[in-house]
């Protein structure tokens, strides 16, 4: 959907710290969505963490950089880190550019694909969420 | 041929704006020419476009913000410049008239604005707490710096650590940004800022005020804002020239290297203080091809992380290219914003570790 | 330009590759000389093919193509006289290859000298013309030049190196000239066309170059001159010593006094100094050959002669030549380095002459080069911004290549015409010649596109 000229596809699953989810077969890809990416600006680093580091859902385990911006990446599900876009480490604006696309982050193997079940999603919950956060970031700018 | 000087940087520098004979060597050196290969970035592209300026040819404007804030003022052009040309103060100089007239990178308006509100250069509110006292009557007194507090917080600690088991009677103060960094992209050290460090470090009736940011103990022993500490009879040392002198007992048998950063090694001349502790932890210690005088620049400096980071990540791309090209496996250097800038530079793919000194000690004193 | 064209070309290099930004335009309008002139815009190319396409859009729509490496020639060949496009070939800055074997190295016309040297050095090996811009020119420049260096005198210069090349014609054909053995007599010998055409014939996409096995020891010596007819005669019989010394440079009287006012290195205040270097293999060996240089020096008056017995003293002794070009920069604010080069048995009467010459124009003009292989550097220093001086700079300099011309010399030994010496081709070359020329000129680049309005080419 479309809000205040945010992009959120309502297909996806959002952890509440603007990272979405989707699967894929085995695996869950992550990434930075619209609204997040546009409040940071463009991203200039991304830290990769190494294939096999455990992760839990709502924990921080990355960290990303822009111009003016320090951010925590958060799991939005439990599991093991497979993959992370190594093309992010030349080319980290492809967030910026295609952030549920080529901007894809990373690639986790969930320990339990339940877990989706308390992240945000679907229409009604993602207009109400991203609303509150535009209200918000206005009232901290 | 104008007759009269419109800007400062044309009174001040006229002269050395035309000295520049155009010979290119800039180019050998140049970090930002380096990693970019567009001649408009470099030194020669910088004082071709003043000249046009002073000539009357171009205009003074945003147009030009390019290029004359994307300098990392690291001054490895004018060290070999075969004419003398000082292009680090003419950038700075010119980055003031800039501003005065009203055109200036978003990023360093936004920095200065920043600075006006909150105590670093982040606008963050958090200040970081390292678990120590602050504001303590003490012999020293640390100074963190931005970088070193709000992004390299695991080498402060590191720091700390080392200065705790040397007994070293220091205390942290509720310090805020130095604002150096703002004389160069443009503006001016803020005022209350400065006093606000003044009055702390005077406080603590400390004699000495040690740091481990480059950047600080240049404005700190240089910019007249500070001039109260140099009254005061205030020493002001980079935490290398602390622990030159101590033995930390701990040797690693890895291939160890050392960056020299721009504010540390060509802008102060400390070059030897860091060698000295490094060669007693590190007997495989090996030089990159360019050190010393020579050190490639990172490319965090004057301001280019903020604006131009991708650049800014390929120069620090570059030198750790010269690491890995002489087969080091760890990276030591004495400054928090090239540790975040190479860190941040190194691909996945690359083994290379990089720390500060202090952290790499600590390390080997703390095996996991 | 034209939105068109300014389309069709970021079709052929990618928008990241195309520049009409001012900040680019003023600095490609420069090179190292005193000449300058805005493009209408600047491209990065990768391949020959992308530049293939960009000469054939430059053909269809008689657009003027410059080609620039380091843009530190000194007579202003990569300055876009006629506007147009400058064809930056920086990122063309790969080694392709290093045979040790077949003793030759293959490289992209953007690789600078200096990182070719790195990469030969690891083999025992060097490429011997060194320029002094070695840290920042490129190879496609030095061969467009025919960059020579401090080694000319024993080693030769680029030319003597170049075994083949891959050229872009200006109508677009890729062709290639040459062969990759240490010998060919096949055909015409295009390859020498192309060395030192300044951009004009071609755009050199790919190099293939002779390299030589490094020396091992060396031996140096500086010589003082009271007496400049001594100095220029002592030059002039070294080539009765039996040997040629790999360098032998030379220091005027007013360089001297410059380096003495602006370096703590007190030399000497004669009419000329002489530096020389022999090399080999064995210090045996250099040292029988410094000999006998030395005792060429001695017959023609010398008055002291210092040796190196370490390389930190030959390096000491170096130090003076080193700094000439840097000294001489900081004293005013114009100053033109000429280049022109005489039979060696004329080296002592063109160094009168160029005294002569200064003293006629009252302009300053301090004089150094590569005395070995007649090359002289009379660098004319004035204030630029003062339109008489500048006025007696361009007819000191007039009077110079007429004497290097009247003295059986060139106009330029190293550095080539560009826009500097173009008026001067017709004193030095017959019409035959210079008809020749524009007839090859014309007949590769009807249109006159590629790098217009240089080196006389025009009627």
């Amino acid at each position: 959907m479309e809000i205040q000229g945010y992009t959120l596809p309502d297909e996806l699953h959002y952890e509440e710290n603007h990272f979405w989810v989707r699967e894929e077969g085995d695996v869950m890809v992550m990434g930075m969505d619209d609204f997040a990416q546009q409040m940071a600006g463009e991203i200039v680093y991304v830290q990769l963490p190494a294939e096999g580091k455990k992760l839990e859902q709502g924990k921080r385990f990355a960290k990303m950089e822009s111009g003016k911006w320090l951010g925590k990446v958060y799991a939005p599900v439990s599991g093991e880190l497979v993959a992370a876009n190594e093309n992010l480490e030349t080319n980290p604006e492809l967030i910026n550019q295609d952030c549920y696309g080529k901007g894809w982050i990373f690639k986790i193997k969930p320990d339990d694909k339940g877990e989706l079940n308390h992240l945000i999603h679907g229409p009604e919950a993602i207009k109400k969420w991203i609303l509150a956060d535009i209200e918000k970031y206005k009232q901290e700018a | 041929m104008k007759m009269e000087a419109k800007y400062d940087f044309e009174r001040k520098f006229r002269e050395q704006v035309l000295k520049c004979s155009r010979c290119g060597f800039c180019q050998a050196h140049c970090p930002v020419f380096g990693a970019t290969l567009r001649p408009a970035y470099n030194a020669r592209g910088k004082m071709l476009v003043l000249k046009e300026v002073m000539e009357g040819k171009i205009e003074l404007d945003d147009e030009l913000i390019e290029t004359l804030f994307q300098c990392t003022t690291c001054a490895s052009c004018y060290k070999n410049c075969p004419s003398g040309v000082n292009v680090p103060e003419i950038i700075k100089q010119v980055r003031k008239d800039m501003v005065n007239i009203g055109s200036c990178h978003p990023a360093f308006t936004g920095m200065h604005e920043v600075l006006q509100k909150h105590p670093n250069i982040y606008g963050e509110d958090t200040p970081a707490d390292f678990e120590r006292e602050r504001n303590r009557q003490a012999a020293y007194v640390f100074f963190i710096g931005c970088v070193g507090a709000y992004r390299e917080d695991e080498s402060t600690l590191a720091t700390l650590a080392l200065l705790d088991r040397l007994d070293i009677d220091y205390t942290l103060i509720d310090e805020v940004c130095c604002s150096g960094v703002l004389e160069d992209v443009g503006f001016r050290i803020n005022p209350s800022l400065a006093q606000k460090n003044i009055d702390l470090i005077l406080a603590t009736g400390a004699k000495t005020l040690m740091t481990g940011c480059p950047y600080c103990a240049r404005t700190f022993t240089n910019k007249p804002p500070y001039d109260a500490l140099k009254e005061k009879g205030i020493r002001v040392l980079h935490i290398s020239q602390v622990l030159k002198d101590f033995d930390f007992g701990v040797k690693t048998d890895k291939i160890v290297t050392y960056h020299d950063p721009c504010d540390l090694g060509r802008h102060c001349g400390i070059f030897e203080e860091p060698r000295q502790t490094i060669r007693k932890i590190a007997p495989g210690f090996i030089e990159m091809p360019h050190h010393h005088m020579d050190a490639l620049c990172c490319g965090a400096g004057g301001g280019v992380r903020g604006a131009y980071a991708k650049n800014s990540i390929a120069m620090a791309r570059r030198r750790l290219q010269e690491a890995e090209a002489v087969g080091a496996e760890v990276l030591l250097t004495e400054c928090n914003s090239c540790v975040h800038n190479l860190s941040n530079a190194k691909l996945r793919k690359q083994k290379i570790e990089i720390y500060t000194t202090t952290q790499f000690i600590n390390q080997l004193l703390n095996p996991q | 330009m034209e939105d068109r064209i300014k389309n069709a070309l970021i079709d052929i290099v990618g928008q990241a590759n195309f520049t009409d930004r001012l900040i680019d335009r003023v600095s490609y309008s420069y090179d190292a000389s005193e000449h300058h002139h805005r493009p209408d815009c600047g491209v990065w190319a990768d391949s020959a093919e992308q530049i293939s396409h960009i000469l054939q859009l430059a053909n269809r729509y008689r657009i003027p193509v410059i080609p620039r490496g380091g843009g530190t020639g000194l007579t202003g060949m990569a300055v876009p006289q006629r506007g147009g496009i400058v064809l930056d070939l920086n990122h063309m800055n790969r080694i392709l290859r290093i045979s040790i074997e077949d003793r030759l190295a293959v490289v992209e016309p953007g690789v600078v000298y200096a990182d070719l040297e790195k990469a030969l050095d690891k083999h025992g090996f060097f490429f011997p013309p060194d320029p002094a811009s070695g840290k920042v020119s490129t190879l496609g420049g030095n061969v467009a030049t025919n960059a020579g260096g401090v080694k000319g005198a024993k080693y030769g210069t680029t030319r003597d190196y170049v075994l083949g090349l891959q050229v872009v014609l200006p109508d677009g054909r890729i062709m290639r000239t040459g062969s990759r053995t240490m010998k060919s007599v096949s055909g015409y010998d295009l390859t020498k066309l192309f060395v030192g055409s300044e951009g004009t014939l071609g755009i050199i996409t790919e190099i293939t170059l002779k390299i030589n096995p490094r020396t091992t020891a060396a031996s140096t010596a500086l010589a003082t001159f009271r007496n400049l007819e001594d100095a220029g005669r002592a030059v002039s019989q070294i080539m009765h010593s039996g040997i040629i010394p790999s360098v032998l440079e030379i220091l005027g009287r007013e360089t001297i006094v410059a380096i003495n006012q602006n370096t703590d290195l007190d030399l000497p205040v004669v009419d000329a100094i002489l530096l020389a270097e022999t090399d080999g293999y064995t210090r045996a060996e250099t040292e029988y050959q410094m000999q006998r240089v030395i005792s060429v020096f001695k017959q023609n008056n010398a008055e002291a002669i210092k040796t190196a017995d370490t390389a930190e003293e030959a390096a000491g002794l170096w130090e003076a030549r080193k700094s000439a070009y840097g000294v001489l920069a900081r004293i005013k604010t114009g100053f033109v380095l000429e280049d022109v080069t005489v039979p060696m048995a004329k080296i002592a009467e063109m160094l009168k002459g160029i005294k002569a010459i200064s003293e006629r124009h009252g302009i300053m003009i301090a004089t150094y080069g590569h005395a070995g292989d007649g090359n002289l550097h009379p660098q004319i220093l004035f204030d630029a911004y003062d339109p008489e001086q500048a006025k007696r700079q361009e007819a000191a300099s007039a009077d110079l290549f007429r004497l290097a011309i009247a003295l059986g010399g060139t106009l330029t030994g190293e550095h080539g015409i560009g826009l500097q010496k173009a008026a001067f081709m017709t004193l030095e070359h017959d019409p035959a010649a210079m008809d020749v020329m524009r007839s090859i000129k014309k007949m590769l680049d009807p249109n006159n596109i590629l790098n217009p309005g240089k080196m006389a080419l025009e009627n």
